[in-house]
């Protein structure tokens, strides 16, 4: 009987048995990956410092290595993408040009940024100030374009990446091979060589940021017909051979760390309510030759601005510091009785007095402020060249990636990437470098992910997304 | 004896539970034969498993004795994030939980007492190393042991009701997630036991026919507390963070909600038993899931994240058949409305409606019987945009799609005096 009954139920156990190994759901709709009506099978980069890897105010091997491009290339090759061959710094120069790197937060919460020196600089060029770098040994293969520092503006450029004594670009310089080609003909040999299927090109942003992040100094704002000309001529080169491909705009400068980590609003509210001490009230009234202050006197921040009528004034809620006045402002002044960027300000003072108290006060130097007629001016040629940009990529059907609305919504209201917030915040907010406009690996990884998303859907095609998380914020850990 | 023996054994049975079987993460595993038919019980008398099921059945079950039973729980789950094309699967983790029964009365009388272990809510889930929400949660083990002295009457032959104390004996939590660091991951586990609560289960049966019972039931709401007395353990969290990361204690509430059954018995001949039940849960009551530190984690004191449950139903069908008068044979299944709307999926409850296939045999000989029964239970593919976590303010979990599968087998001991 209890042989019967074990007859009976070892059937039953082996059926349980199949149920177990037949357990395991599969999700194959969900992982499912297509290359729709695109090629990747060869792929080029066309851009500047954020196409080469650029990072924390340098480049460097771990920068090149998460670049957007190389992280694009990784995705593609679920959907037939080839190897991408990019112009990396060796183990031995991983320093590459030199990089900023964190090394503590202070007990006022301000971060401690130290430079990294450079592992592959090996001479100075014919200019006699141009650091030369390590060429890569691979150059003839190369498939990241990416120069740091190049607007449109410079594309057609001959000698721009050749060592000779009136200056160029050190970046494009190692690319190339004593050429005095300019980038537009260094992108056909590319393309000719390459023949690639398809192409990302994000250029532009230095047209603007050049002039941005030296405070409206240096390297003027790029004009449209020259942007349109040049840009063109780049896409036009690109698409010789139907290559499909990804356009970005230009973000605007007004949503980097860079320009946005100082609140002008809460300095000038804290210098305005710093008490003038007694002893110093005497002092500055016998130098401007009153009997003693006005009641309302008090300390004010002043800035330094482009205007030839009245270089100097009160600095506003709308002009844009720098972040490297972070280390200048009420620093002690070696020029000035006031500290850097302080001077007094009367309120309700008579123009001239105004004038007079501008003029004895020390401002901050113009090329840490982007004043507010400069934002507006940076604003207004990011708008004209973004539409130029559209145009070009409407022009030859190409995916179009408004990097631009998508940083803004992130400066605004941050990004949640798998339950995990970031935002546009200098260091805390894991997306920018600490150069404060360059991108961190997670910056990156998220600017990947977001171009898959514009070509998926331009081209109907299934690329896999990356996990940003698997990419680093700002490095703490030295 | 025999079959009915086997049927009717009063006894102990030690039924299996673990990982989040009726929706949420509520178990209805408490009865080996119940399980083979789908899950019914409230409108049936089948034996000691009844406190759990129907207290007011207990009455009716005629005999007196102690089962001893378990199930082994294997959840296989799929996982892929938005946008991904790598799919995670679960570290497998084996579980297997234990309840008991026993009932004791006069041979003819009208009451029967009895004690029931049982574990009506758990759930344990160990996800992919590095997998995509891992900063929502690694590890999840949710135990709960319920302890129900019960006491049924039968007023006349057709009505008996019954009633029984529950006693939160046993509650323990251990949750475990990733920290996003800027440029690393630390580590967090919660560990904690929950306090001894106190509830009721209570029912009514009614048996107007031979041919036909009906069930009515209702387990009350109990709410698993752990006091600020909860461990939390930090790992891998480097020096020029761990000022941030203090706490050593925490406190949460999770609420094991209530449930009102109705059942109905349909005999239409002596050897064919067929059940249906209708069950509701009140997970509504279930809004969000808050813990409260000693100290700041990251700045803050308290963590909640939201949950929004919606009550529940749940449809059961099944049926036994007397093959020969050792051997009895049963078959069922559910459809479990899941309590968790769109855009609060969680990885704790990867949940979505759930559909189950049961069988079941029983086999007597002498005093003993052995009860074995299988159960095939699918969570349907349950798909969670970004857009839907924006939408409902949860970007606290991962958006991606889950899907799961569940095997359980169960092996029961009778033994009648």
């Amino acid at each position: 009987m209890y042989t019967i009954t074990f007859r009976k139920v070892v059937p039953f156990l082996v059926l349980l048995g199949l149920g177990l190994t037949a357990c395991q759901p599969d999700l194959e709709d969900e992982v499912k990956t297509s290359a729709g009506t695109a090629d990747f099978s060869r792929y080029i980069a066309v851009g500047n410092s954020l196409t080469a890897g650029y990072a924390d105010g340098g480049l460097y091997l771990e920068g090149q290595q998460n670049s957007y491009p190389s992280l694009l290339a990784q995705q593609f090759r679920s959907v037939g993408g080839g190897d991408f061959v990019q112009p990396l710094f060796t183990e031995a120069q991983a320093n590459g040009t030199g990089y900023l790197q964190l090394t503590g937060i202070d007990a006022n919460n301000n971060p401690q940024i130290s430079n990294v020196a450079p592992a592959a600089v090996i001479g100075t060029g014919a200019d006699t100030r141009t650091p030369l770098y390590a060429k890569p040994a691979n150059a003839a293969a190369n498939q990241n374009l990416g120069v740091p520092g190049i607007r449109v503006a410079d594309v057609t450029t001959n000698g721009y990446g050749l060592n000779n004594p009136i200056g160029f670009n050190s970046y494009f310089e190692r690319l190339l091979n004593n050429s005095p080609a300019s980038y537009l003909q260094y992108v056909q040999e590319r393309v000719a060589t390459i023949k690639p299927t398809f192409f990302s090109n994000w250029l532009g942003n230095n047209d603007v940021l050049g002039y941005a992040s030296s405070g409206g100094t240096s390297a003027p704002l790029t004009q449209d017909g020259e942007f349109t000309i040049k840009y063109n001529q780049v896409i036009d080169a690109l698409t010789l051979n139907d290559a499909k491909g990804i356009v970005a705009n230009i973000p605007s400068v007004t949503n980097a760390p860079l320009f946005t980590t100082i609140s002008t609003a809460a300095v000038i509210a804290q210098v305005n309510a710093t008490p003038i001490p007694p002893a110093q009230a005497t002092m500055i009234a016998g130098a401007l030759g009153l009997p003693g202050l006005p009641a309302g006197t008090r300390f004010a921040l002043y800035v330094r601005t482009s205007s030839t009528t009245a270089p100097v004034r009160l600095a506003t809620a709308t002009d844009l510091i720098l972040l490297p006045a972070r280390a200048v402002i009420n620093t002690p002044s070696a020029t000035s009785p006031f500290p850097n960027g302080i001077g007094l300000e009367i309120p309700g003072a008579p123009a001239a007095t105004a004038a007079l108290l501008a003029g004895a006060a020390n401002p901050l130097s113009n090329a840490l402020v982007l004043d507010a007629a400069e934002v507006a001016l940076v604003n207004s040629r990011t708008t004209a060249l973004n539409n130029i940009i559209k145009a070009s990529a409407d022009r030859k059907g190409l995916a179009f990636f408004d990097v631009n609305a998508f940083l803004a919504r992130v400066a605004a209201g941050g990004i949640v990437v798998n339950g995990v917030s970031n935002n546009a915040g200098f260091i805390s907010g894991n997306l920018f470098s600490l150069d404060g406009v360059h991108l961190t690996p997670r910056g990156y990884a998220i600017i990947a992910n977001e171009m898959i998303k514009t070509i998926n859907a331009k081209y109907n095609a299934s690329v896999p997304q990356l996990n940003p998380l698997d990419y680093r914020g700002v490095k703490f850990s030295n | 004896m025999k079959l009915k023996s086997l049927l009717l054994a009063s006894g102990v049975l030690l039924a299996g539970t673990c990982n989040a079987f009726a929706g949420g993460y509520q178990v209805t595993l408490a009865g080996i034969k119940n399980n083979g038919m789908g899950g019914v019980g409230v409108g049936l008398s089948l034996d000691q498993a009844a406190m759990f099921y129907n207290p007011g059945a207990l009455a009716m079950v005629r005999a007196r004795g102690v089962q001893i039973g378990g199930n082994v729980t294997l959840a296989r789950n799929a996982f892929v994030a938005e946008g991904s094309n790598m799919q995670r699967e679960l570290r497998n983790s084996v579980v297997t939980p234990f309840s008991l029964y026993a009932s004791f009365g006069p041979a003819e009388g009208k009451f029967r007492a009895g004690i029931a272990v049982y574990t009506p809510f758990g759930s344990k889930l160990g996800y992919a190393n590095g997998w995509e929400g891992r900063t929502s949660l690694t590890d999840i083990d949710l135990k709960s042991v319920f302890v129900q002295p019960t006491f049924s009457y039968a007023i006349t032959d057709e009505l008996s009701v019954g009633a029984g104390l529950v006693v939160l004996a046993y509650g323990a939590v251990n949750l475990q997630r990733d920290i996003a660091l800027p440029d690393s991951y630390g580590h967090i586990e919660l560990d904690g036991k929950a306090k001894t609560k106190l509830g009721f289960n209570a029912g009514i049966y009614y048996k107007p026919s031979d041919k036909l019972s009906i069930g009515i039931s209702h387990r009350s709401k109990i709410d698993a507390v752990v006091d600020n007395d909860g461990d939390v353990t930090f790992s891998n969290i480097p020096a020029s963070f761990q000022s941030r990361f203090q706490a050593t204690k925490f406190g949460a509430t999770l609420p094991l909600p209530a449930t009102t059954s109705v059942g109905i018995g349909v005999t239409p001949n002596e050897k064919l038993t067929i059940g249906f039940d209708v069950n509701f849960v009140q997970w509504s009551k279930y809004r969000e899931l808050r813990f409260d530190f000693d100290q700041p984690i990251n700045g803050s004191t308290t963590s909640v994240s939201k949950r929004n449950y919606k009550d529940a139903l749940t449809f059961r069908l099944g049926g036994q058949y007397q093959l020969t008068s050792g051997l009895t044979v049963r078959a069922g299944g559910s459809y479990d409305m899941t309590p968790v709307p769109d855009g609060y999926v969680t990885p704790e409850t990867p949940d979505n409606d759930r559909v189950s296939g049961t069988v079941g045999a029983s086999y007597a000989f002498g005093k003993f019987s052995l009860d074995l029964s299988g159960q095939f239970i699918r969570i349907q593919k349950r798909t969670e945009t970004q857009a839907d976590l924006m939408n409902n303010g949860t970007t606290d979990r991962v958006a991606g799609t889950y899907k799961t599968n569940i095997v359980i087998p169960g092996l029961g001991l009778n033994y009648a005096f």
